[in-house]
């Protein structure tokens, strides 16, 4: 057999090993995959208690009450073109920012409303995960986020909001 | 032109164990991973999870079997295979203008972008190294 050959055939073994095991060490969350859990979203709410997906009509409600701290999640350049009025952007993919003081330092039962740019956008889900590791206890994802607020017509704010 | 048999060695073991460490993270938290996956917004929720379910596993055997040196130079294969993949993915992703975590090595991941590359080129040089110097060990000597 030839030396490249020799190679090829040694790789595919490796990624055929590599299947096998990660088929045997994940069987159990396969079998979950296999019964349509993870279909919608990877997100396991019991892992995360006190986080839970809203609507629009519930974030439009928890905004116009003016109670709870509204978060935008999406990269700076997008908050800066247009965002929930009031709400604080914290960027919460990859760019590694840290979560403000004065948000970690308020009190934990506070109502936190998160959200991104909507559709298949996930930065609200993970800095609602970050807020929750942090001992936060009512996070609330507007999983329609700007695209759901901005087609209801509702108010926007520009600017970078860094006063 | 890499001859010295203690730098393939080094080469093996850093890239092995550095390897070997991404996959475990992974492997630990395969949802988590899964969603790193589907943040690049190229595939759909369940090639996603395919792939967070097999590509620690691809990581971890192919680290493993390089610091064992057993079938160094098709463990190198994989290796440099799947830098390749991670480099192209790297690049379309800055260009796409997408700001996703690279999901690179659990916590110390950073943004996807130019140090990622950079890290991987470095790997994947040792690889083709490794892929292009290394003997298999079963062949005759002789030439």
């Amino acid at each position: 057999m030839s030396e490249a050959r020799r190679v090829l055939r040694q790789a595919l073994v490796i990624g055929a090993l590599g299947l096998i095991a990660a088929a045997a060490v994940h069987s159990p969350l396969i079998k979950r995959f296999v019964r349509g859990e993870f279909r919608e979203s990877f997100f396991q709410p019991a892992e995360y208690p006190g986080v839970r997906m809203i609507t629009l009509a519930e974030a439009e409600d928890l905004w116009a009450a003016g109670e709870a701290l509204v978060l935008d999640a999406r990269a700076r350049s997008f908050f800066a073109q247009g965002h929930v009025p009031g709400a604080r952007n914290v960027p919460a993919d990859g760019s590694g920012s840290a979560i403000p003081r004065e948000i970690l330092d308020s009190p934990g039962d506070m109502t936190i409303v998160v959200y991104c740019e909507g559709g298949t956008c996930q930065s609200s889900l993970a800095l609602a995960k970050r807020l929750h590791d942090e001992g936060f206890k009512d996070i609330r994802v507007f999983s329609g986020g700007w695209e759901e607020w901005t087609k209801a017509g509702l108010p926007e704010e520009k600017g970078d909001g860094q006063e | 032109m890499v001859r010295s048999k203690a730098v393939l060695l080094v080469f093996r073991l850093v890239l092995g164990g550095l390897f070997m460490y991404a996959g475990v993270i992974k492997a630990l938290d395969p949802l988590d991973f899964a969603q790193n996956i589907r943040n690049y917004e190229l595939v759909g929720q369940s090639l996603s999870f395919i792939a967070a379910i097999v590509l620690p596993w691809l990581e971890i055997l192919s680290g493993l079997f390089l610091i064992a040196g057993l079938w160094k130079r098709g463990a190198a294969l994989v290796i440099s295979g799947l830098l390749v993949f991670f480099i192209v993915l790297t690049v379309v992703t800055m260009i796409r203008g997408l700001d996703v975590d690279c999901g690179c090595f659990g916590a110390l991941s950073r943004k996807a972008g130019w140090s990622v590359i950079l890290e991987d080129l470095a790997m994947l040089a040792m690889g083709l190294v490794l892929l292009l110097k290394e003997r298999t060990g079963t062949r005759i000597k002789g030439t």
